[in-house]
């Protein structure tokens, strides 16, 4: 896979954009459009209330989602990424700034965005009076399915979300984590091109998190573009094509998965498995001046910033004939988000 | 068209999970009508003089439970937002495949239709038990009445649900506004015989004009000339309403 990196000014701050040249999936409808799914510029948000100091949620925010891609929000509490999806879908005019979803200005078109998008939004949204059934089919009616479109689809997404023997359930005598269920199961009913899914796995379990992956990954092969934001790295890692770290109302990082993973000081983690440890091996190890050396038994895990430094450690420790096995393993994106997040934190 | 059609169908959908509370709904103006109405038409004797006219108070009464049950449906349905923001389900519906007028339209067409049947049930009573002369060959101008009432009315209290986050603020707010308006209007007593200064307010409230317009169709009070500036009035205030509540929801979250 071929890397671009190059860096760029924004609101004055330099920022590393990573953009990959080859795109792994192949395009189907919607993607083939020409054009991006999302452009954002130079969005700010800032809640005003009476008596209360204004809130800069979201502060010069600019980026750009490919279509058909699966991009990721990432960042702590407080980042701003539900106030980004919020403007994106229509829910709060931004301050300033603008921001095109599937080619309609969310402000000068709203009903434009609205009829390519469908939302989970972070809180829960589920009628509470109504059955499951009666829920998946209010959503359908008001996204234009006819009646045997909505019954078609009331099957295929209860079998794809395990919800049929909770059809007749009222919303509000199911546990939180199948109210989820439902209310993402509704946006895989109708095919609009861009799904915005704010934390969308949110109290499911195991299981039903990883159903709830297959699907996006499934509906990201047909070509929709998906926008959403999770607190669950691994999960992020997985799916997403591209991510961009938020902070305090900004983007800290952007690009593919790996791109993000390598603006990390590139740490490396070799961990060796060993016959004996002995005083010349662990001599050996220092002497390279690695980050750092974590000894359990007769496991060494060795930490370094660079694949040369890990050869030249391993070759070392080789001589001494006490190797046994060894593996080499890069950040995850959870130690890059930490690492980033912390970094900008103590500059800020 | 469709998309108002989708929220009739969830609101009849919900009101369809309660049949008791439906049953209520279409009761009680019918109920007032002949609790309240049988007692003050007894104690009034030989009715109301209004002009050179002797009007039974049940007749002159009953286009006041009428408007009273407009504005009763139109605060029921506005307090479902809350219910609705509670659920998080309104911001979902924020970000469907429709405006926010086609929004606030399709939740009152269901009430508008309840309003019809609760004045149909009311205006039979009255006929057939209180022995109320009706001008039946405008009935469907009654009904037509009451549909823009109801929806004066909700499209007003809508902007003050949106603007008011607490439930029981919302409450205290509305109720109290009710009790005003009601006894600051045409609604319960003819207002050449009140103070002034209470008819010069009851003169500029929307209650008024919707009360006075639905007595003209109904029994014949009134001049035709006071009737069309009422209902242009009303019109104005509905028209307003429609617009203030949907820049409000614009901006609701
Ligand atoms: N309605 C509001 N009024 C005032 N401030 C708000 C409002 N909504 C959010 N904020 C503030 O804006 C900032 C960004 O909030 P936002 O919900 O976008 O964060 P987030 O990244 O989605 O966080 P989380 O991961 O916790 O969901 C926070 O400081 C929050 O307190
Ligand atoms: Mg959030």
């Amino acid at each position: 896979m071929q890397n671009v990196t190059s860096v760029e000014m924004e609101n004055g701050k330099e920022i590393l954009r990573l953009m990959r040249t080859d795109h792994p999936k192949q395009a189907l409808d919607f993607s083939l459009m020409s054009g991006a799914a999302i452009e954002v510029h130079d969005l700010v948000k800032t809640y005003q209330k009476r008596h209360h100091k204004p809130v800069k949620a979201v502060r010069g925010l600019s980026f750009t989602v490919r279509r058909g891609e699966i991009f990721g929000l990432l960042g702590p509490n407080g980042a701003g990424k539900t106030t980004t999806i919020k403007i994106l879908t229509t829910l709060l005019a931004p301050t300033s700034g603008s921001a095109r979803v599937f080619g309609q200005d969310v402000v000068a078109d709203p009903l434009g965005v609205r009829k390519n998008i469908c939302v989970v939004i972070q809180e829960n949204a589920i009628e509470l009076y109504l059955s499951v059934c009666n829920n998946l089919r209010t959503f359908g009616r008001f996204h234009g399915l006819t009646g045997r479109q909505i019954d078609g689809q009331i099957d295929r997404v209860s079998d794809l979300f395990g919800l049929r023997e909770y059809l007749n359930e009222k919303g509000m005598d199911l546990s939180g984590g199948l109210k989820r269920r439902v209310q993402v199961a509704k946006t895989f009913m109708v095919e609009k091109p861009i799904v915005f899914l704010d934390e969308a796995t949110t109290g499911m379990d195991a299981f039903n998190k990883r159903r709830t992956i297959d699907a996006i990954k499934e509906e990201s092969r047909k070509g929709r573009t998906i926008v959403l934001t999770t607190h669950v790295l691994d999960e992020a890692e997985e799916l997403c094509d591209s991510v961009a770290i938020m902070n305090h109302g900004r983007i800290i990082a952007r690009g593919s998965v790996e791109d993000v993973k390598s603006m990390s000081l590139r740490l490396l983690y070799l961990t060796l498995s060993l016959a004996a440890v002995s005083d010349d091996l662990l001599r050996a190890i220092h002497i390279r001046n690695p980050i750092a050396v974590d000894i359990k038994d007769t496991t060494i895990e060795v930490t370094v910033r660079e694949a040369t430094e890990a050869l030249d450690v391993l070759a070392a420790v080789r001589q001494t004939g006490l190797l046994r096995h060894f593996e080499i393993t890069s950040a995850s994106l959870e130690d890059v988000f930490l690492q980033l997040v912390d970094t900008k934190e103590s500059a800020s | 068209m469709r998309e108002v059609l989708a929220v009739v169908f969830r609101e009849y959908l919900i009101r369809r999970t309660s049949p008791t509370w439906l049953f209520f709904d279409l009761a009680v103006p019918l109920l007032y009508l002949l609790m309240f109405g049988v007692a003050f038409d007894k104690a009034l004797g030989h009715g109301l003089r209004i002009g050179d006219a002797v009007v039974p108070y049940n007749a002159f009464f009953l286009s006041g439970v009428l408007s009273m049950s407009s504005f009763g449906s139109a605060m029921n349905q506005s307090y479902g937002f809350f219910v609705d923001r509670d659920n998080g389900i309104f911001y979902e519906f924020l970000t469907y495949p429709m405006t926010r007028g086609q929004f606030l339209f399709g939740k009152i067409l269901f009430q508008c239709l309840m309003a019809v049947v609760q004045c149909f049930l009311t205006i039979a009573a009255g006929t057939l038990i209180l022995h109320i002369e009706i001008r039946w060959e405008l009935l469907l101008f009654v009904f037509a009445g009451m549909t823009v009432g109801t929806a004066g009315w909700f499209f007003f209290l809508a902007i003050v649900a949106f603007r008011i986050r607490r439930n029981d603020t919302f409450n205290t707010v509305i109720n109290v506004a009710y009790f005003v308006l009601m006894f600051l209007s045409s609604m319960f007593y003819p207002l050449d015989q009140v103070p002034s200064w209470l008819r010069a307010i009851a003169w500029v409230n929307p209650l008024t004009w919707q009360t006075d317009a639905l007595r003209f169709l109904t029994i014949g009070l009134g001049s035709f000339s006071s009737f069309v500036l009422q209902v242009l009035g009303f019109g104005a205030f509905l028209a307003l309403s429609f617009w203030f509540a949907v820049r409000t929801l614009q901006k609701a979250v």
